[in-house]
């Protein structure tokens, strides 16, 4: 079963998701993955992935780093050297990680498909795995008249979430800690 | 009337287009004014119209009870401006405020409220 879930930040979106993906993991007897999708810059990013590390570690999950071409992770390695198997259970966390990662590649460019692309990556994803779970956020109600750049982001990001929404057969909202589920 | 509203890109014109069976061409779109025309079926993108009420100093739901009775069988989208950071610019801080405001009056009168999340409606009155 594919999963979409979003909602505010620092809401429980990635908690929750987290239970959803061990507990698929368990019933099927699945190998469980986590998509780690942060490509760190600076010390910043990663004293939070040591911290996202930590928070996950007894959970269960294999880490696989994949920050870009998010199917190249199928055909892949975890980071402790095992194949993946495409038939595994996937947490990946985030979708907006990954667009950021997609639409602003280092060198400055700014690719403007990205959010084309990525739609049709991830539904490729779904369909190939069955048993993923997305976790996106929710950045549409702001009071704000954004930059281009901003708002372009934020409109391919919609693109993606509605994709994802459209094809996933549960989609949830979590909004501190209550949860709606649209499907 | 029926109310729909959801964050940006979120959908809702296509959500109401497709479960109300509502043609392209009967939808009013808000520019930045305070011009509202009522012979459409849906009026949409009334942050716009808000906006508009913003820049020439009105109050949006004090021009919206002059249409009260024409805006009983329309379908009024608006998209969700509240959940985000207060902007520093006035103009944009009183939108914000006046946006609240207007849901607010526009929920209380509406027969059915829905929002849509993903391009998925979740009604939530009537």
């Amino acid at each position: 079963m594919n999963i979409f879930i979003s909602g505010g930040c620092k809401n429980g979106k990635s908690h929750h998701a987290q239970e959803l993906a061990r507990n698929m993991s368990r019933e099927k007897s699945l190998p469980l993955y986590y998509l780690a999708t942060m490509i760190p810059c600076d010390d910043e990013d990663r004293a939070r992935i040591r911290r996202h590390l930590s928070e996950r570690e007894g959970w269960g999950f294999e880490t696989i780093e994949q920050g870009r071409d998010i199917c190249r992770a199928l055909d892949g390695y975890t980071l402790s050297g095992e194949k993946v198997s495409p038939k595994g259970v996937f947490l990946l966390d985030s979708v907006t990680a990954l667009l950021s990662n997609e639409m602003f590649p280092p060198g400055g460019e700014v690719s403007s498909d990205a959010g084309d692309r990525l739609a049709a990556e991830l539904s490729e994803f779904a369909r190939r795995t069955g048993n993923t779970i997305f976790v996106s956020d929710y950045i549409y109600s702001d009071a704000r008249i954004f930059d281009s750049y901003t708002e372009n982001y934020r409109r391919a990001l919609a693109h993606i979430d509605r994709t994802l929404a459209a094809l996933c057969d549960q989609v949830i909202e979590v909004s501190f800690g209550f949860k709606y589920m649209y499907k | 009337m029926i109310l729909i509203f959801g964050g940006a890109y979120q959908g809702k014109l296509e959500y109401a287009l497709h479960n109300f069976q509502i043609k392209e061409n009967d939808v009013f779109c808000c520019g930045e004014s305070t011009e509202i025309d009522p012979s459409y079926s849906v009026i949409y993108g009334l942050e716009n119209f808000i906006m508009g009420c913003v820049k020439e100093g009105k109050e949006a739901k004090e021009i919206l009870a002059e249409y009260e009775s024409l805006l009983k069988d329309k379908i009024v989208i608006m998209t969700d401006i509240s959940q985000g950071i207060v902007p520093m610019d006035p103009a944009e801080r009183s939108w914000r405020e006046m946006a609240g405001r207007t849901m607010l009056y526009l929920g209380e009168r509406a027969q059915t409220v829905i929002r849509v999340f993903c391009g998925l409606g979740q009604k939530i009155k009537g």
